[in-house]
């Protein structure tokens, strides 16, 4: 909950206070923040001898029960967005640019 | 290029994490990451605020808004149905293990203290797999299936740590859609865990 209002106190912040130039700043300090985010849960998972134990002999069900749910959440939301939801003008546009 | 530092961050901390190399700096970065996420929240913000006219275009969506959370929930769970068959447990163990959506932490503390120590582990690795391989997933999907489609793999954590690969490789008014998926299956996997713990 608190990650939301603060998510809402910078929607406020990117409307009225911060200028345009810095949207392109903005996205590199993101990802450097989501960067810092996933080198901090290597650390943790690293310093859990029990994670590697786990790892080893439970992997393979581990592995199971991750892509199967995975690949069927995706073609489920691929159908109904296709036939549910229009895509819009100018998606492909931005596409392209990427 | 994006995706191979993100793995590349991921080895590093794992590297460090067993060395029990001790920086200071990283160890407190490492016990204060709900800072770190907040301020990702604050910066993810920014980007949303700064698209005129996107909570508009959201509006359009009306009930339609909640067709992706309901279709990786209904995914997730015939996932755990047919993982269940495969190798041979109880289906509310298999369902419950896959209603994580994502969310590892508390699946994986939730399913070990109400089913057992085993089903934990599996619900930790697998769910801690769905984030990880959402960071590639979500690339490959945006350009390949459609920018709706990059938040299935993502499930609860398309409101905190994938969002900023969905920023980057969707467009904002994903992004918003994202949040909103992100709230719902938050919300959502307790009661699912515990629904699907009760059908043992």
């Amino acid at each position: 909950m608190e990650a939301l209002i603060i998510m809402c106190l910078g929607i406020l912040a990117g409307r009225f206070l911060i200028p345009k130039r810095a949207k392109k700043g903005n996205e590199w300090f993101s990802l450097g923040c989501t960067f810092l985010l996933i080198l901090c849960m290597g650390v943790k998972l690293g310093r859990d001898d029990n994670f590697i134990n786990d790892l080893s002999s439970l992997g393979l069900s581990s592995l199971l029960f991750f892509l199967i749910p995975t690949v069927l959440s995706i073609l489920i939301v691929f159908v109904l967005t296709k036939k549910f939801m229009k895509k819009r003008k100018g998606d492909q546009e931005q596409e392209v640019d990427k | 290029m994006i995706i191979v530092f993100m793995i590349l961050a991921l080895g590093i901390g794992l590297v460090y994490g067993m060395s029990g190399i001790e920086l200071t700096a990283l160890n407190m970065i490492t016990e204060n990451t709900d800072i770190v996420l907040y301020i990702l929240m604050f910066s993810v913000g920014i980007s949303i605020g700064m698209q005129r006219g996107i909570f508009s275009k959201i509006k359009e969506y009306h009930m339609k808004i909640f067709i992706i959370p309901i279709g990786i929930i209904v995914g997730s769970f015939v996932g755990g149905v047919i993982c269940s068959l495969i190798l041979e447990i109880p289906i509310g163990y298999g369902t419950a293990i896959t209603s994580g959506l994502g969310w590892y932490s508390l699946a994986g503390v939730t399913i070990s203290g109400l089913a057992n120590v085993e089903m934990g582990s599996i619900a930790f690795m697998s769910n801690l797999m769905r984030e990880m391989f959402s960071f590639i997933l979500i690339p490959f999907l945006a350009v390949h299936f459609n920018y709706y489609t990059c938040i299935a793999p993502a499930g609860a954590t398309s409101e905190d740590t994938t969002l900023p690969v969905m920023l980057k490789y969707t467009n904002e008014e994903t992004v918003v859609l994202s949040v909103f998926n992100g709230v719902i299956c938050s919300f959502m996997v307790p009661i699912l865990i515990s629904f699907c713990l009760n059908m043992v």
